[in-house]
């Protein structure tokens, strides 16, 4: 059994999993959630690439190592404006050698956050961001808000681990308060379903109406740690919450701005923003204002809605602003486990976070210019290498056309969509079990990511793959230079 | 004048910040033919990318013929001089012009008047997002100078405005005007949402409808005309609102009353 | 390895009080040797040019998660510095807080050869060190932050020095660090609640320790390890007028501590603890108090936190102070406060000569400097990039020798903060000898390296040349060509190999990360008590909190026996 082991899976990048292998193979999690689990448990699907492949006439077909490194060599050695995407799911080892694969052919250098929390990193150049590591979350929070996201389907030890339902040395768990919360919503639902079932004609309030749903926070008057929820509908996490605000889809920049405004103590003409009425509101700023520490964690509810940076950026300055009356900050919830990781490495050694234009020798950056989805969009592009991503499954149909028009080199453990349409296709082993390295979490907290397992015969890790296409392009360069010369 | 005939239809962005007349200023066709271009990440000659020729005409000084929308930076920094492109207009066209004037007989792309000190933009078709927007993170907007619109503009247009005028013929997208702090900006028919979101100061003026008027914005009364500088008034009557409230802002948003009974239930009442 | 031989140069080595004689340097194999045989080894010759020990920097952010923050935050700060890749460098950006490899690059190309990160988060310190691997061409090393982690702060109450000594020893092991870095002590564990303390005698809220008694604890534990630098420390009141009362009274705190002469306490960036007045309308310079107490007394050193005027980014542990700043300017803001450990902020800030309150700060420094008698106390820096980015120290080195520099500069700046400056007094002009104190020698003593900074036999073969010959150039006069030649080293050599020659990159190397392999005779016990308490305390698990040996690129333990 081996302790400590780091999760690859989500932002959360939990620690604590015990994995039982026997004969190099996983039988057993433990602390794990359901996701960890399937990852663990299934990484030996029937979908794992066993060889490297081409594309011949048509069809991918296995070839040597040596074969397909030297076509996706001449691939990226030709290209004159090629794309390197993903990079979340890998490990940043290889994330180094990426960003010197990008420089060396001119390429431009981008990460899933073009389609995740891309925003979430503009919106902090607008504005900065008050934030923390999550244990500064677990140790003192006493008002929590999930905006836009849900962690109990997301990140689902996220409140266990690090907010309500955990233990610090200032705050306690509020995980007894939310049992004894359930049972009686339980309860109440046994009994409205026994009335329906008395008298079916009649209107009955649905259990749904029966939880706290618009109407004043007066749940936030309690002891203890406090939970709010604001999304478009009812989440599994909302039913957790003691408050939940629905606010109308596309209008959080609204909600928050108007907010913003409270908290500065002015006025509003209107009498409610967002669908949500401006006296609950206030009632809601005096909820944040007056408490000892508050966070707000948010989602694709923000960043993929109406406003997208925009979003981002009140909800960095509504939590800058309630700094002047008390503690606040705020965090993304980063989806993929070394996504945080691609933006950090990309930013120590190029100095920005993603879509990095190295086309001139030096790194440029300009979202809607230089990231790969409006590149492919515009048909600029004339070659991609896609790792540790599945753009194809991901990105929009008119995008996705554009990969394919040009050469394709696919670095993944699975046939997923995107290797299905690859022209050269490279199997890897997955990182965090059958390869170690670093990862960093959603908070930007290196862990080391450990090998359990070795991978199947042949194949190599993501960061081997790589140096040896960086070779090849640069022998396959020099090659030409010295063509160039004797020509001369 | 140099005319710019492209040679073909461009697919990698092509870096074209010496298409401009200062640099031009002085130079031989030859000379001209050998300044520095990138297409991809290829560095090339700009006698490579285009036709260069030379009319006795004196203006404008530069005109392209044809389409350029992947050709950005045209006219970076100019000081004086004008030019004219007959096509589609790349990225970062007139980004920090200092002076002279640009007409686009075609739509714009991003970032075109990025950070605008002086001069004129004339644009005969749409323009895309940022429009005189800064770069990320800077808030160094247009300070000077003036943008003309003839079409519709995107999203995040006029951001941290501080001097000049925009004027948009047709509608604007999402976040107009963006913390703006001075300056003008018109719109002849509907603007987006968010307009002027964290304004501190400056003004807009909105013919058309406003989807969806920001909830930090109080109303302050109405008038009959707006200024939107010395050669525009536009007719109303506007209601006038303050705002950004969320930044203690004084900023003015001029929209028309007849063209928003939908304000009128929730704004009429504080008049 | 190749045999070199620097012929004929006037030498400035000040730890072997050598004053500009004209003398050969002999290397073999990476190491300052007597002699070398003159036909074998690779001539370098340096006739008419100065020679100095490779310079040493004591403190400047430069990699882990608050600088690259930093960098993430600020494309703009990016756009206008750009890097291209050559054939032997990689490319990258500026300006106020470059890419790694423009890191190693810029500082190489002025000189430098070792470096000192000096805020490093444990929890963060993985990441330090990924970074400092990919700076090229330096010697390297990083101080954790200690002042208000919880175990410090528990055992110090408690009273339990020897408890805290195996803590701390542990820590520095564990985050492969190199000194005890303290800032605002006490004041950043308030800030976890958006408090902070405001005099050393503050108690911390929740913990019942003061600030007196955190710095004066950790000198203690300082010395009980026989740490090689004593405790590297960030006033508290950093940056408020007044402050240098609070400054005044951390050094007397301190006097208890002292014995035998060496110091036990390096204060950082002085110049922003150096401010009399009582608001931003009446700041003016208290370098004249401070520079009093400094000359009567040993147990300190010192470095300047230079300020130059630019845009640039302020970036510290110091949290509650940042988001001062913030409130000050209303520039972009970023906090982040780490859990048991730590907080910091960063915020872009530019100093403008025509702000009387810049203006007075950026004099202040050179005060400090100047009125400061020992130069073995006072050492050369920005804090880059807080007062400003490091490849702009050739401005600094200046207006250290040039009193002409330093009024040519204090003419173009607002005229409130003219009057009050104390630099038209002041005509003290640093010698060279004086200089390689101030950005080599002096700081290597401090640092307790004891093969840095100096040319002796023995001594890492760090050398940096420059186009000055002190017979024909008066740097007081002609001080422009003393930057320049300041900026662009004739020849830069790390370990015994040119990698810089004529302020051009021409080989690559790695250069190594120094750190503590502490040696106590009673070894922190990680017992069962011990893993129980870091499961409350944090949110990893123990056995991914340390840096693995491989996070480390080319290591280099400096082993060093505990008195605990």
């Amino acid at each position: 059994m081996i302790n400590a082991v780091t999760c690859p899976i989500c932002g959360c990048l939990c620690d604590d999993i015990e994995v039982t292998v026997v004969n190099n193979e996983v039988v057993k999690i433990k602390n794990g959630c359901a996701v960890c689990e399937a990852k663990y448990l299934g990484y030996k699907s029937a979908h794992r690439i066993k060889q490297p492949l081409i594309r011949k006439d048509g069809k991918l077909v296995p070839v040597s190592m040596d074969e397909a490194i030297h076509k996706a060599g001449e691939i990226l050695a030709d290209a004159n404006y090629p794309i390197l995407y993903g990079w979340s799911s890998t490990n940043c080892e290889a994330q180094r050698v990426g960003v010197e694969l990008a420089e060396e052919v001119g390429g431009v250098l981008d990460n899933t956050a073009v389609v995740c929390h891309g925003p979430s990193l503009l919106g902090t150049q607008e504005v900065g961001i008050p934030t923390s590591t999550l244990g500064q979350i677990r140790h003192r929070a006493d008002v929590i808000i999930y905006w836009g996201c849900d962690p109990w389907s997301a990140h689902p030890r996220h409140l266990e681990r690090y907010t309500s339902f955990t233990e610090g040395r200032f705050e306690d768990s509020e995980w007894k308060a939310y049992l004894n919360k359930v049972k009686a919503s339980a309860g109440r639902k046994k009994l409205l379903s026994a009335q329906r079932r008395k008298e079916p004609k009649k209107q009955h309030a649905t259990a749904a109406e029966s939880v706290v749903f618009n109407k004043p926070p007066e749940t936030l008057q309690k002891e203890g740690r406090k939970l709010i929820v604001v999304d478009v509908r009812k989440s599994m996490s909302a039913e957790m919450a003691d408050y939940f605000i629905q606010v109308q889809p596309n209008k959080d920049y609204e909600l928050m701005q108007a907010m913003r405004a409270l908290v500065r103590d002015e006025e509003l003409d209107v009498d409610q923003v967002a669908g949500v009425p401006v006296k609950y509101l206030r009632e809601v700023v005096d909820v944040l204002v007056n408490c000892n520490f508050g966070v707000i964690f948010f989602g694709m509810g923000l960043t993929h809605s109406a406003g997208k940076f925009r979003n981002i950026e009140v909800a960095i300055t509504l939590t800058r602003d309630l700094n002047m009356r008390t503690k606040f900050l705020i965090m993304p919830m980063r989806g993929h486990f070394n996504v945080s990781g691609a933006n950090i490495v990309f930013a120590w050694q190029s100095g920005y976070p993603f879509g990095v234009d190295f086309s001139l020798g030096y790194p440029r950056y300009n979202p809607g210019e230089t990231t790969s989805m409006d590149i492919l969009l515009r048909g600029e592009s004339d070659a991609a290498l896609v790792i540790a991503s599945d753009p194809g499954a991901t990105f929009p149909k008119r995008a996705i056309q554009s990969l394919v028009k040009h050469p394709l080199i696919v670095i993944d453990p699975h046939m997923n969509a995107t290797a299905m349409l690859g022209d050269v296709v490279f199997p890897s082993a997955f990182v965090g079990i059958e390869e170690e390295g670093t990862a960093y979490r959603m908070d930007n907290v290196p862990l080391p990511l450990k090998k359990v397992v070795e991978p199947p015969k042949g194949v190599l890790s993501d960061e081997a793959i790589l140096k040896r296409i960086l070779k090849e392009v640069r022998l396959i360069k020099s090659q030409k230079t010295n063509q160039k010369t004797e020509a001369a | 004048m140099i005319v710019l005939t492209p040679l073909k239809k461009f697919q990698f962005p092509v870096q074209a910040e010496n298409i401009s007349p200062d640099v031009f200023q002085g130079k031989s066709v030859k000379k001209i033919a050998s300044l520095t271009v990138w297409e991809g990440n290829k560095q090339k000659k700009l006698g490579d990318l285009f036709k260069i020729e030379e009319t006795p005409a004196e203006a404008p000084d530069i005109t392209i013929n044809g389409d350029a929308s992947e050709v950005r930076r045209v006219g970076q920094g100019m000081k004086t001089g004008e030019i004219i492109i007959n096509g589609n207009a790349g990225m970062h066209l007139g980004e920090k012009m200092a002076g002279g004037k640009i007409t686009v007989n075609g739509n714009a792309s991003g970032w075109t008047g990025s950070s605008m000190k002086k001069g004129l933009i004339e644009i005969h078709g749409d323009a895309s997002d940022y429009l005189a927007s800064p770069y990320r993170g800077s808030s160094e907007g247009m300070r000077g100078g003036k943008i003309v619109v003839d079409g519709n503009v995107g999203s995040d247009s006029g951001c941290y405005l501080r001097g000049g005028e925009i004027i948009i013929k047709g509608n604007s997208g999402p976040f107009l005007g963006f913390h703006i702090s001075k300056g003008a900006i018109y719109v002849e028919k509907n603007a987006g949402p968010r307009l002027g979101a964290n304004m501190t100061g400056g003004k807009i003026i909105v013919s058309g409808v406003v989807e969806d008027l920001m909830p930090t914005f109080t109303v302050d009364g109405v008038k009959k005309k707006a200024k939107v500088d010395d050669d525009l008034k536009v007719e109303g009557p506007f209601y006038v609102f303050l705002g950004d409230l969320a930044e203690h802002g004084n900023g003015k948003l001029f929209i028309s009353q007849p063209s928003n009974p939908q304000l009128g239930p929730i704004y009429d009442k504080y008049l | 390895m190749t045999e070199m031989l620097i012929k004929n140069s006037f030498v400035f080595d000040p730890l072997n009080g050598i004053n500009g004689e004209k003398m050969d340097i002999a290397i073999k194999d990476g190491k300052i040797i007597e002699s070398v045989n003159d036909r074998s080894a690779k001539i370098i010759d340096a006739t008419g040019l100065t020679v100095m020990p490779g310079a040493v920097d004591i403190h400047t952010h430069i990699a882990g998660g608050e600088v690259n923050t930093g960098r993430m935050i600020r494309p703009e700060d990016h756009i206008k510095d750009v890097v291209r890749k050559t054939a032997l460098t990689r490319s990258g950006t500026g300006y106020s807080i470059p890419s790694t490899f423009v890191t190693g690059y810029r500082y190489s190309k002025m000189g430098y050869t070792t470096v000192m990160n000096p805020s490093m988060a444990p929890l963060g310190a993985k990441h330090t060190h990924e970074e400092l691997n990919d700076i090229p061409l330096l010697d390297k090393a990083s101080y954790p932050l200690l002042g208000d982690w919880w175990f410090v702060l528990e055992y110090l109450q408690k009273g339990d020095l020897d408890g805290c000594a195996r803590h701390v020893a542990w820590m520095m092991e564990t985050t492969k660090g190199y000194a005890i870095k303290i800032v605002n002590p006490g004041g950043l564990e308030s800030w976890g609640f958006g408090r902070n303390v405001h005099s050393i005698d503050d108690p911390v809220p929740n913990f019942g320790i003061t600030p007196r008694e955190i710095i004066c604890g950790l000198a203690k534990v300082n010395k009980m390890l026989n740490l090689p630098h004593s405790i590297h420390l960030h006033t508290n009141n950093l940056g408020i007028p007044g402050n240098y009362v609070t400054t005044l009274e951390t050094m007397k705190a301190l006097e208890s501590v002292a014995t035998e002469g060496k110091p036990v306490c390096h204060i950082t960036h002085l110049q922003f603890s150096s401010f009399a007045g009582d608001n931003w309308g009446n700041m003016r310079s208290a370098a004249e108090e401070i520079s009093k107490y400094i000359n009567a007394h040993n147990h300190m050193t010192f470095d300047m936190g230079q300020i130059i005027f630019t845009d640039t980014t302020t970036m510290t542990a110091d949290g509650p102070f940042e988001y001062t700043l913030y409130q000050l300017s209303g520039h972009k803001w970023v906090n982040s406060d780490v859990e048991t450990e730590t907080s910091g902020g960063i915020i872009p800030m530019r100093y403008k000569r025509k702000s009387a309150v810049n203006a007075t700060q950026w004099s202040i420094g050179l005060e400090l400097a100047l009125l400061v008698k020992d130069p073995w106390k006072m050492f050369m820096t920005t804090d880059h990039p807080n007062a400003g980015p490091f490849f702009k120290y050739p401005k600094i080195i200046a207006w250290l020798t040039s009193r002409k520099a330093r009024m040519a500069t204090l003419k173009k700046c607002h005229k409130k903060a003219q009057r009050k400056s104390l630099l038209p007094s002041i005509n003290r002009e640093l010698s060279l000898y004086e200089l390689a104190i101030v950005t080599r020698a002096g700081q290597a003593k401090a640092l307790g390296l004891k093969d840095k900074g100096h040319l002796g036999v023995g001594a890492d073969a760090d050398v940096a040349i420059y186009n000055i010959n002190p017979e024909k150039l008066d740097i007081a006069q002609k001080y422009k060509t003393a930057r320049r030649a300041f900026g662009n080293a004739a020849y830069t050599i790390k370990d015994g190999i040119v990698v810089v020659k004529d302020g051009e990159v021409v080989q690559h190397v790695d250069g190594k990360t120094m750190w503590l392999d502490v040696e106590a005779s009673e070894e922190l016990k990680v017992d069962e008590d011990m893993k129980r308490k870091f499961k409350q305390y944090w949110t990893v698990e123990y056995e991914n909190y340390p840096v693995f040996d491989h996070y480390v690129k080319i290591s280099d333990p400096i082993t060093v026996k505990a008195s605990v």
